[in-house]
């Protein structure tokens, strides 16, 4: 298949996703809220932390509003575009209705990962937006449009980052055939992106911040709109992005070896 | 009387034994918790930078918090009841209960009780594990009142913990899915039941919020036994939250109940 068939079929199942979140309207305010109530949990924490104390590991308050925004935006596109359909996976490779993307004309991993979109996730991604812009006009910074440009492709790199991971934790049902605690695990990493590099000490520093890709995700693309373009931490952002992108698809392919598809 | 509690004996019993069973989810929800608590000690380490008070309590103190707030979770927290109890009436299981002489709450309640003993026990075992990190931040009051009127509160803690599951769950009456009330719900209740940051810290800048949460159920979950424990309450304040904990406990029982005989009304039971 070529690049603009995929598109093609990525706009189908998009289009399909709006049909069907339009039937469900109530549902998807429901979620909507429900993500939106989240966020707001995680402001109210910088605010009341901020109440007590002027700076967290030397960031400010509205820097670390950016730094959160960062993070969820990073988040709500992983709900909106991914999430869904890697959580479906899992249970797909457990009663053997993997079979039915297996069968498509396309390569698996794009057929899987791209079925379904998740409308109440983006709509929340405008929320993060904004809570990012927000933080940029309290600390007066006006980014020019190759910084903005940066940023985007930062985050870019973020979602990309933890597409990986989800991807390397819902493969592990190929070998265990439950992948139990999915949410949890993802989300425990995550919680680790809204706090700033330079708070982690020791082991947590080796742990969250250069073993597994916690605290990159959100911190280089904050710090650049901050400080501005800084080649190391791009450069690491760029690396730990190739290698966790590849060790996933590498994990991927070898369950899929693994696929003994559901005995009828 | 003897009987009576004889049905609800045998259901903690056959609720141990199912528990058991999801030692794992238990064990690993555990441990994923230690994740939660090492993002607590770095970020409020890393608040406490250059100050060794906040809102009268320092360092060690709101670690402390954390930590048996975590302990709560796992002893009192409803935890998938609500799940639980909706997929009874979605799959017509309450049927049995209704033609047999048991009371189906208290049947839930017995399950509930014996869950969190078993989870409650496993949560320990990390806990003990990290203790080498943990002990050095721990520290707890040592007046006697505060176990004497600590330990109801907890229980009540429990009851109305149970009693909010228990009411999303019998919203399956009414709506096929209730996945998304539940966790709306969770996010209000991560706040204002003080595990996302203890209350009282809002008494500055936010009192009105504060106040108004003394008010309301979910203060009563997690925050205020907990609060009791590591002395961030005094003792009139205690006693007078002690008598809005049991008005909310009989209120949500009140609320409850009329749930479930609604809901009955609205309930077909088919098959055989």
């Amino acid at each position: 298949m070529k690049p603009i068939d995929y598109i093609r079929i990525w706009l189908a199942c998009a289009r399909y996703s709006v049909v069907r979140t339009m039937m469900f309207r109530f549902d998807f305010i429901m979620w909507a809220l429900v993500e939106f109530f989240w966020m707001a949990v995680n402001l109210l924490l910088i605010q009341v932390v901020y109440d007590h104390t002027d700076s967290i590991a030397g960031w400010s308050k509205y820097q670390m509003l950016l730094l959160v925004g960062s993070s969820m935006l990073v988040q709500r596109f992983i709900m909106g575009f991914v999430w869904t359909n890697l959580f479906e996976m899992a249970r797909n490779i457990r009663t053997g209705h993997f079979d039915f993307f297996l069968a498509q004309p396309g390569n698996p991993l794009v057929m899987v990962s791209t079925r379904k979109l998740d409308l109440d996730g983006l709509a929340n991604a405008v929320v993060a937006i904004a809570v990012v812009a927000y933080a940029l006009h309290q600390l007066g910074i006006v980014p020019s449009f190759s910084g903005l440009a940066l940023y985007v492709l930062m985050i870019f790199c973020g979602f990309l980052i933890h597409y990986g991971i989800l991807l390397i934790t819902v493969s592990l049902t190929f070998w265990l055939g439950a992948a139990q605690g999915i949410e949890g695990s993802y989300f425990t990493l995550m919680e680790f992106s809204r706090l700033p590099r330079q708070a982690f000490k020791g082991v947590t520093s080796v742990l969250f911040v250069w073993l597994l890709p916690a605290v990159v995700v959100s911190n280089v693309p904050a710090s650049a709109l901050i400080h501005g373009f800084n080649p190391l931490n791009t450069l690491w952002l760029l690396a730990v992005t190739l290698f966790w992108l590849s060790f996933a698809v590498f994990v991927f392919n070898r369950g899929l070896r693994r696929y003994a598809s559901a005995s009828s | 009387m003897m009987t009576s509690l004889a049905k609800y004996r045998h259901a903690f019993l056959v609720g141990l034994q199912s528990n058991i069973v999801y030692r794992w989810n238990f064990g690993i929800r555990a441990l994923f918790s230690l994740f939660h608590l090492a993002f607590v000690f770095i970020l409020w380490g890393a608040a406490y930078s250059g100050q060794t008070d906040i809102a009268g309590f320092d360092l060690n103190q709101t670690l402390t918090y954390f930590i048996v707030i975590l302990m709560m979770q796992f002893f009192i927290g409803a935890q998938n009841e609500d799940y639980q109890i909706s997929e009874d009436i979605r799959n017509g299981l309450i049927n049995q209960f209704l033609l047999k002489p048991i009371n189906y709450y208290l049947y839930r309640f017995s399950i509930f009780v014996a869950a969190r003993m078993v989870s409650g026990l496993l949560a320990l075992i990390p806990l003990i594990i990290a203790l080498p990190l943990l002990k050095d931040h721990i520290v707890l009051p040592d007046e006697l009142w505060r176990l004497a009127l600590g330990l109801p509160a907890m229980f009540m803690a429990a009851i109305i913990q149970f009693t909010i599951a228990y009411i999303f769950g019998l919203l399956t009456f009414w709506f096929l899915e209730i996945q998304s009330f539940i966790i709306l719900s969770l996010a209000i209740e991560t706040v204002l039941g003080g595990q996302l940051f203890p209350l009282d810290l809002m008494r500055d800048r936010m009192n009105w919020l504060f106040n108004l949460s003394q008010y309301l159920p979910f203060y009563y979950q997690m925050y205020f036994p907990t609060a009791i424990f590591t002395g961030r309450l005094d003792q009139a304040s205690t006693l007078t939250g002690l008598a809005l904990q049991t008005f909310w406990v009989l209120a949500l029982l009140a609320f409850a109940q009329f749930l479930w005989t609604r809901g009955l009304r609205r309930h077909t039971a088919v098959g055989g």
